[in-house]
């Protein structure tokens, strides 16, 4: 190119002492000549201008969560891993030799999906108030948006059908997917054409998202008539779980789509507005189950902590268990409390007091034996008086009686030692 | 040498301008189909640059083989013992087949090959769940569940008896239905069964919670009773043995038996009369009586009593 140019100017060189020569002839014709001078050269800037950015169009910067194909002639340029193309700065040939295809692969797009819930007015959806909706009032198969639940087994059975009974349920979603294979992405999902102005992963997105709702809505169809609608209520991640793995197969294996379900969430589920007040009625009569089972849970440790305290089950369990040794049993008898700790507590204390009482008077009889045997009457005595001395003592009230003699006596009463 | 620039020049524009005309190329993402005054010549399937003969010649119509959804509307068909319902199907479909697609479709238009798609769609689901009884959509037993099956028939009734590609060179890769709903009538029955079902449920949860509340309490006191009868027991064994013990202390007072059962007695008066207790005495009783007469003592001679 420099060469070239070199070569040009030669040209003109050559040419100013012809100019010289005709500055006497024509003065306007020397103007027209410089004129047209300036504006070749000017030309040839642009040319050699356009040149260089013709080929600095080559040049393209790749994001940090893109990846890039390079079509040549149509085809995938390169080999095994070298046809994708990583973040950073690449050059290649400018159009129509080359072009480079973007693909946001590690972009995640979060899409809600309300296509199972019911038909609700602006306002509704904005104040979020629950209608109140009589039971004869229908679903409108094309407003309202709903997924059939199989029923329970139990009831089929009642019902004595073929088990083919439903129920019906709301439900809101939201699906998060990423695209992680860009070649089998751009070579099987229909993407529109990106016109200037328009950021082409708002346009990815929007052509595959028509694609993933329908796929999506359709795992849920699949996978809701496996569960009953309490399944459905109560389940955390079971059926999430099992619509994302319907959906990746259909993307995966039957469409090889290269996108990714990165995640699947159930955002709300409910019965539909027309059963509200049984639904609700069955929640109050859980919740009732619920308490009163919590409080006869209650009683019971209550009870069992008063009859032997927090070994109770334990002990309840050694009593009917054979195999356990008696030590063992000695010894939760002895972490026993309450009211069996009580009764054993009384026992003991009696059986020590009998042994006690016993061996006491044994001694007493052993000690006073020899001098009752000289002394009888004395011995006798004294201990006589002693007792009646000691229960006088002791006595809160004593009254003593003299009775006269003969019939029609009187009584006279006396009070002893009284405060 | 200017000319000879300038010839370059000239050169090379006549040459991208020929290349303009008469080669094109065909995208990864592309076939193409190539036709001779107007007549289907060449279809090209594998990408890359192509040469042809320029406009009024040949021309070059290029099919975008990617894929594609499409959803029919919704509607309402009848399963084999006439259960009516209402699905939505789609299906995501590509271009197979330049030729035919060209052939069958105006110019190959996506509208129009959608458009005759739809009439397919619709005929393939009517019979297809007509094949099948509703209990295989619906069921509370998994395994009679045929809904991917009946999606998978329903593909293949398109590509195979339909033979959608030899008709319009079009290839469905998926058949789904994203909706199944039941009509406005059958919804308020719908109801109507579900208000029943609950209500029976509510009833059953009540009962459910008294019965077991009833049992729980009644095993409690059923370990309680246990529990402190074999306390009792245990406790009778203890006293029991206390009894034994102190009855061995009893063979020492057979030395005076009946000096012991005094001593005893006065033990129990003592213990009976220890609290609370009134005492009404006979003015004649002892210590009392001492208080009406003084006993006659007389002195003994000191050693009389040796």
């Amino acid at each position: 190119m420099t060469k070239q140019n070199r070569e040009d100017n030669k040209d003109l060189q050559l040419q100013s002492p012809e100019k010289g020569a005709d500055d006497k002839l024509d003065l306007g014709f020397q103007y027209l000549s410089n004129a047209l001078r300036l504006s070749f050269i000017a030309l040839k800037l642009i040319m050699i201008a356009l040149v260089i950015l013709f080929l600095a169009s080559g040049f393209r910067t790749v994001g940090p969560d893109e990846e890039a194909l390079v079509l040549r002639l149509g085809k995938i340029r390169g080999v095994g891993e070298e046809r994708i193309l990583g973040p950073g700065a690449h050059w290649v040939f400018p159009y129509p030799i080359d072009e480079i295809v973007k693909i946001p692969v590690e972009k995640k797009v979060n899409l809600a999906i309300n296509s199972f819930w019911y038909y609700q007015t602006g306002q509704e959806i904005v104040s979020g108030t629950k209608r109140q909706v009589p039971p004869t009032q229908p679903l409108n198969p094309v407003r309202d948006g709903y997924c059939i639940t199989r029923s329970e087994k139990q009831s089929a059975e009642i019902a004595g059908v073929d088990g083919s009974d439903y129920n019906i349920v709301h439900s809101k979603w939201q699906l998060t997917y990423q695209i992680v294979d860009s070649e089998s992405f751009f070579r099987n999902v229909y993407v529109g054409d990106i016109k200037p102005g328009q950021d082409y992963f708002d346009v990815i997105t929007r052509s595959i998202n028509p694609l993933l709702k329908a796929v999506f809505d359709d795992a849920v169809v699949t996978a809701m008539v496996h569960y009953s609608i309490d399944e459905a209520l109560s389940s955390q991640d079971r059926i999430p779980n099992h619509v994302k793995k319907l959906m990746q197969q259909k993307l995966a294996e039957q469409m090889n789509s290269g996108i990714e379900v990165v995640s699947v969430q159930l955002t709300d589920i409910t019965w539909p507005r027309q059963v509200d007040l049984a639904f609700q009625a069955f929640i109050t009569a859980s919740n009732d189950k619920e308490e009163r089972i919590s409080k006869a849970r209650t009683y019971t440790e209550n009870t069992l902590n008063a009859a032997a305290g927090p070994v109770a089950r334990e002990l309840f369990a050694a009593l009917h268990d054979e195999t356990v040794r008696e030590q063992e049993k000695d010894l939760l008898w002895s972490r026993a409390a309450g009211a069996a700790q009580a009764t054993i507590a009384r026992a003991r204390a009696y059986a020590t007091k009998v042994v006690e009482d016993a061996e006491a008077d044994a001694e007493y009889l052993n000690k006073i034996l020899p001098e009752y045997r000289q002394r009888p009457e004395l011995v006798i005595q004294k201990i006589h008086r002693d007792a009646v001395v000691h229960v006088l003592e002791k006595a809160d009230k004593k009254i003593m009686i003299q009775r006269t003699e003969g019939e029609g006596g009187r009584e006279v009463w006396i009070r002893v030692g009284e405060d | 040498m200017k000319n000879i620039t300038i010839t370059i020049f000239i050169i090379l524009i006549v040459v991208i301008l020929c290349l303009y005309f008469a080669s094109f190329q065909v995208r990864e993402t592309e076939s193409a189909l190539v036709t001779t005054f107007g007549k289907p010549k060449r279809v090209i399937t594998e990408p890359g640059w192509y040469f042809k003969w320029p406009a009024p010649i040949q021309q070059v119509y290029k099919f975008d083989s990617r894929m594609r959804v499409y959803e029919a509307n919704l509607g309402e068909t009848t399963t084999k013992e006439a259960v009516p319902i209402i699905v939505n199907t789609y299906v995501v479909w590509r271009i197979a087949e330049p030729l035919q697609f060209f052939n069958a479709n105006e110019r190959g238009s996506v509208s129009e090959a959608e458009r005759k798609l739809l009439s397919h769609i619709s005929d393939t689901q009517n019979r297809i769940i007509g094949q099948h009884n509703f209990g295989e959509f619906v069921n509370s037993d998994s395994t009679k569940i045929k809904f991917e099956d009946i999606e998978r028939e329903m593909r293949d009734d398109l590509n195979i008896n339909q033979n959608i590609k030899g008709r319009y060179g079009v290839e469905v890769k998926t058949v789904g239905i994203k909706q199944l709903k039941i009509s406005e009538d059958v919804s308020k029955d719908v109801f109507a069964r579900m208000i029943a079902d609950r209500d029976r449920k509510t009833e059953a949860t009540k009962s459910e919670g008294e019965a077991e509340a009833i049992s729980i309490k009644s095993d409690a006191n059923s370990i309680k009773i246990e529990i402190l009868a074999a306390a009792t027991a245990r406790a009778k064994a203890i006293q029991a043995e206390g009894d034994a013990q102190a009855a061995k202390s009893y063979k020492l007072l057979e030395a005076d038996p009946p000096f012991a059962i005094f001593l005893q007695n006065i033990e129990a008066i003592k213990a009976t009369l220890e609290k609370n207790s009134v005492i009404v005495l006979s003015a004649d009783a002892y210590p009392f009586s001492l208080l009406r007469e003084i006993p006659v003592l007389v002195p003994r001679d000191p050693n009389e009593s040796k």
